[in-house]
């Protein structure tokens, strides 16, 4: 059975201008120990989608419809209180620029067994760091480093750390919000590899969330692809990348500078994304869309299944 | 689609020469002294007419020191900057102001480097009114003719709104529109697309790329990504620590990679877009070994191949390999394959 399913997921933000649909219908699923990618760019919602899965909405926003099956138990029918429960321990997650998440006046140590405490009160402050003794190992930090603060490490050491803590409670599920934007492509590269090897090792479940195509075609088994709220592509990876069906997939594979292979002139996506407050009926990429019909102005799209593995959101 | 130049029969615009720049860091409140950090060290470039040249680096590398050092936003401490052949770090008043026309820079943060207080007419023909060009009817056509150059058209539609009003890719478009339209022989391009979405940075690249073929500038474009290097530029330079390392025409330079550390760097690219198999160099060291701080190769303390005594004690300088292609290492040799000695 898989691990977390999601279904027909709609999030929003009320703003002064009026509703924001920043997630539309969004529906996957995912096993346990396998990656899931969603690209798209800024503004599509995937930071949204990360949050709503961890019920971490700002107070503005508001899950409006959908159901979030994890292990079987929907997560919008917990209590607040059972809510706090599932965060850490079942599911983790590593925000957006990680870097900035540690708290600069504690020691490394000591902000990782709190992490560990305040979700296993049984256990005392040796075990704890005896624990965390164990997850330096995990994610290669020196053992000699726990007792440092984080205006010690280098960008990359803070980005383990936080990997450490996010497996501290051993989650099932983790969900990694750019996990390496601010780093250098020496130390993202050994952090990538870092993370697929532990997963291999403690079989977690992560989502991962970028607006980098080249990093979740590295890490990732499946990909969603996102724009403006929706899902518009879903599949395996070698199914989305090396086929890919929909428009905006295609739009986003051209405009992406490689390091192989002809070296044709890149093409950009015309237009801007469709305010998402007065959403336009039918097809929401149709204005930047070089195969839209008159159709497609519209009607609703509606899923095509390419295989088994793949589906798009096109007519 | 872009064409490879090299330097025979291109005359030179830009030339440094054996640049260096070091900044002091201060001495801590808590008693650690203030030490030198050396942000270049003896970098010598020269760039062509109509060329653009990339500078690669990591963050800390460098590659904006340079790029500051060109615009004359900051002077470097030895060596010289040469623009069409007049040295300019000692220019002031009258010269000086002639040279700022020429050379422009365009900033990373299309967010932070527009005034939000000032319209997006005002801030284009900014450049114009302080250097007297022009009255008000041309200076109106040369914006509006500048506008259009970078895709914001109609300029009716976007001269009197103000940058909270425009996406990152319209605010980057004004910032080289604005750059553009004194009709500089140089600009220097510092990370324009790294805060930009891949859709909207393809754009600025194919801006830039077509302010090349009509307006024969040439561009020192300073980015961290080799890809978008690979894309855009004639030739590239990969700088680590403040020190050239590889200098060799785009193509060459990422699909014959000599230096230890631009093969690293090539390694840790997600391969994506790759068809076949997957070339592994595999310089990097797992754990750094402990290296004195400016003695020897920048890249000695995480180099696999690195000689010991050799590498550790001696700085290898830049040497030509061929036509244009050149490498600071011992151990690449005209023919040799570089990545002959990393199959351990």
């Amino acid at each position: 059975m898989a691990l977390l399913v999601v279904e027909n997921l709609s999030v929003g933000y009320q703003t002064q201008k009026g509703y924001l649909h920043a997630v539309e219908g969004v529906s996957f699923s995912l096993e346990a120990g396998k990656s899931l990618g969603f690209v798209g760019e800024s503004g599509c919602g995937k930071t949204t989608l990360g949050m709503a899965l961890m019920r971490l909405l700002p107070s503005n926003g508001l899950i409006r419809e959908g159901r979030i099956l994890f292990d079987g138990e929907d997560l919008l029918q917990k209590t607040d209180e059972e809510m706090r429960q599932v965060r850490w321990q079942e599911i983790a997650m590593i925000f957006q620029a990680a870097m900035n998440a540690l708290n600069p006046v504690h020691r490394i140590i000591d902000q990782i067994a709190e992490a560990i405490l305040t979700h296993t009160p049984s256990l005392d402050k040796e075990e704890a760091y005896e624990q965390v003794r164990g997850l330096f190992q995990l994610v290669g930090l020196p053992e000699d480093r726990m007792r440092d603060y984080p205006h010690q490490y280098s960008g990359g050491m803070k980005q383990r750390a936080i990997i450490a803590m996010a497996l501290a409670c051993q989650p099932k599920l983790i969900i990694a919000d750019e996990p390496t934007t601010a780093l250098d492509v020496i130390v993202q590269d050994q952090i990538l590899q870092e993370t697929k090897s532990l997963q291999r090792e403690l079989g977690i479940s992560i989502i991962y969330i970028s607006h980098d195509i080249s990093i979740v075609a590295d890490v990732c088994h499946d990909i969603g692809v996102m724009y403006a709220g929706q899902l518009v592509e879903y599949g395996a990876r070698d199914e989305v990348f090396d086929s890919p069906t929909h428009p905006y997939t295609k739009a986003l594979l051209s405009s992406y500078p490689t390091l192989t292979g002809e070296k044709s002139r890149l093409v950009p996506i015309p237009g801007e994304t469709p305010n998402l407050i007065h959403p336009p009926p039918g097809c929401l990429f149709c204005d930047r869309c070089p195969q839209a019909s008159v159709s497609c102005r519209t009607e609703t799209p509606v899923w095509i299944e390419i295989s088994p593995r793949h589906k798009t959101l096109c007519a | 689609m872009v064409r490879t130049m090299t330097d025979n029969g291109k005359k030179t615009i830009l030339k440094l020469e054996h640049i260096v720049k070091r900044y002091r860091t201060k001495s801590s409140f808590f008693g650690t002294h203030g030490k030198d950090v050396i942000a270049l060290n003896q970098v010598s470039i020269k760039i062509n007419r109509g060329e653009i040249f990339g500078l690669v680096g990591e963050s800390g590398s460098g590659k904006t020191t340079a790029g500051r050092l060109i615009a004359r936003l900051e002077e470097p401490e030895e060596g010289e900057i040469y623009l069409n052949g007049n040295e300019i770090t000692a220019l002031k008043g009258k010269a000086l102001r002639e040279f700022r026309r020429k050379v422009q820079m365009i900033f990373q943060d299309p967010y932070q480097s527009l005034n939000p207080q000032i319209s997006i007419f005002d801030a284009v023909s900014e450049p114009l009114i302080i250097h007297k060009i022009g009255n008000a009817q041309s200076r109106k056509d040369s914006v509006w003719q500048a506008m259009r150059s970078v895709g914001l058209s109609p300029p009716d539609d976007f001269a009197h709104r103000y940058p909270h009003q425009l996406s990152g890719g319209q605010r980057q478009r004004v910032a080289i529109a604005r750059a553009m339209i004194l009709k500089p022989e140089f600009v220097v391009a510092d990370e324009p697309t790294s805060m930009l979405d891949a859709s909207i940075s393809a754009q600025i690249f194919n801006i830039l790329l077509e302010m090349r073929e009509k307006l024969n500038v040439s561009f020192l474009f300073i980015t961290h990504s080799l890809a978008a290097a690979r894309y855009l530029c004639d030739r590239i330079a990969v700088i680590y620590r403040g020190n050239l390392v590889e200098m060799g025409p785009g193509d060459e330079v990422i699909e014959n990679p000599k230096h230890p550390y631009t093969q690293a760097l090539i390694d840790a690219l997600p391969k994506f877009g790759y068809s076949g198999e997957v070339k592994r160099y595999q310089t990097l060291l797992r754990k750094e070994r402990g290296a004195s701080e400016y003695v020897g190769c920048p890249f000695f303390g995480r180099c696999k191949l690195a000689d010991q005594i050799k590498c550790g004690s001696e700085k290898p300088p830049l040497k030509r390999l061929g036509d244009s292609h050149s490498v600071a290492c011992f151990y690449t040799e005209p023919g040799i394959k570089a990545n002959s000695r990393g199959k351990l």
